[in-house]
């Protein structure tokens, strides 16, 4: 299960994911093609699924 | 012959087998090890386990890394074929370690075509640069391993380059006898050719212990190859036999052609060598202060820079918690419903890890705070792993 989060950073917005790995456990990580936690994030989405939306 | 050196108050001798001598007859039989910071692997004695802390794993996770003790990850390509977990079995170590990494088969599972199942260490290409590997002056090395198994045979271990993963030596050793601890040497030729990264702080090659392999990445046993090998042609396959289990430690690579004894180092440095690459701070009971004072921004949101123990390889790639709080001083403590790694300019860095924490009210805009554990059960954690 992963969720999208917005930050905006000196006027700037990134995006990061927030991965539950369960039992109260989280990954978090920026949504950057060359972070190595990425593609296990676009494999996920690939497979049909979608992340939880940003919270506001 | 002994090398006598004789002064005014009498003679020490050198001599290769009986050590050093001195001129009150005491006697230094050996050195610990001839010399040191000779082994390239980190974590080889599998003391140090910040992830897990002893916990078992099922690797669950498929075509991607999974760490388990420091430094060692798990690749597969079928989920649940494996657990593992520092000293799993509770079997007596070696003499003179007190850890060993433990896996055992899940299932009686043959692999096919690109199957895959190993427990691989990448090293720094920093840690190698003397190797000069890919060069005229390339040097041999000597891989040393204590390993037991349920199974008995010839097993798997590759040496290849990374990250372009297409220059390999796999090379079969055996083992004897079932269910007891075996020392092995693996000397591995010199490769004068291949691309092999030799300096900088990405992967300069990686060292792996099949536990399962297909035909397609199987590679002829003894010879340095222009492919992507990641076992042993006529292997034995652990991941084949249901509750087979894999059990090693002591694993040394060093330069040379025969093995020397297992480098020892004091937990500190080894545990500061892993968090280059990973660390951890664990929650020891209610707010565990985990960073120096941060700031609210709002009344919801709050930034902390944590120290990491040690310069990192790279900016950290990730974090990992649970059960964080933002404190006040220790006196009250807010439960943090999402955190995540600040990355953007001028934020996380080598030296610092800058978290972004959520709560859901309740925080004083611009009043400093700590990031904290919320439970006993609360931890952070950095990345950057190769």
């Amino acid at each position: 299960m992963y969720k999208i989060v917005k930050v905006i950073s000196y006027g700037v917005e990134y995006s990061h994911i927030i991965q539950d790995r369960g039992n109260n456990e989280f990954t978090s990580f920026p949504a950057d093609e060359n972070n190595p936690n990425y593609p296990a994030y676009l494999k996920w989405v690939s497979e049909g699924n979608t992340p939880e939306p940003a919270d506001e | 012959m002994p090398l006598i050196l004789t002064g005014t108050s009498g003679s020490t001798t050198l001599d290769s087998s009986a050590g050093l001598t001195f001129s009150d007859s005491s006697n230094q039989a050996a050195a610990a090890s001839p010399y040191v910071l000779k082994n390239r692997i980190i974590n080889g004695a599998m003391v140090i386990d910040q992830r897990n802390a002893g916990a078992s794993v099922s690797i669950t996770t498929t075509g991607s890394a999974v760490y388990t003790v420091d430094r060692w990850f798990f690749y597969v390509t079928q989920a649940s074929k494996i657990t593992t977990q520092q000293n799993q079995g509770s079997v007596t170590p070696p003499a003179g370690f007190s850890n060993y990494l433990g896996i055992t088969s899940s299932s009686a599972y043959t692999p096919t075509g690109g199957d895959n199942f190993y427990v691989s260490q990448n090293i720094e290409a920093n840690n190698i640069s003397d190797l000069a590997w890919g060069t005229a002056n390339a040097k041999t090395v000597t891989i040393s391993f204590w390993v037991r198994s349920s199974l008995t045979g010839n097993f798997g271990l590759v040496v290849e380059n990374a990250p372009t993963y297409n220059y390999s030596y796999p090379i079969l050793y055996t083992i004897n006898a079932a269910n007891t601890w075996e020392y092995k040497t693996i000397t591995i030729p010199a490769p004068t050719a291949g691309t092999w990264a030799t300096s900088g702080n990405g992967i300069g090659f990686t060292l792996v212990f099949s536990l399962g392999i297909g035909t397609t990445y199987a590679g002829p046993s003894g010879a340095w190859a222009a492919a992507n090998y990641n076992g042993v042609t006529g292997q034995t396959n652990v991941v084949a036999t249901n509750g087979a289990t894999f059990y090693i430690t002591g694993v040394q690579l060093e330069i040379g052609t025969s093995a020397t004894p297992f480098e020892r180092r004091l937990y500190n440095q080894e545990l500061a060598n892993c968090q280059r690459y990973y660390w951890r701070f664990n929650g020891t009971g209610g707010a565990t202060i985990f960073s120096a004072g941060g700031l609210a921004y709002t009344t919801t949101k709050g930034t902390f820079a944590i120290q990491n123990p040690v310069s990192m390889r790279v900016v950290p790639s990730a974090i990992d918690y649970a059960s964080l709080g933002i404190t006040l001083f220790g006196t009250s403590t807010t439960a943090v419903t999402s955190a995540i790694l600040v990355t953007s300019t001028a934020e996380s860095s080598l030296n610092f890890t800058v978290v972004e924490a959520t709560v859901a009210s309740g925080l004083t805009q611009f009043r400093p705070y700590n990031l904290s554990s919320s439970s006993a059960s609360g931890y952070i954690a950095a990345t950057a792993e190769l």
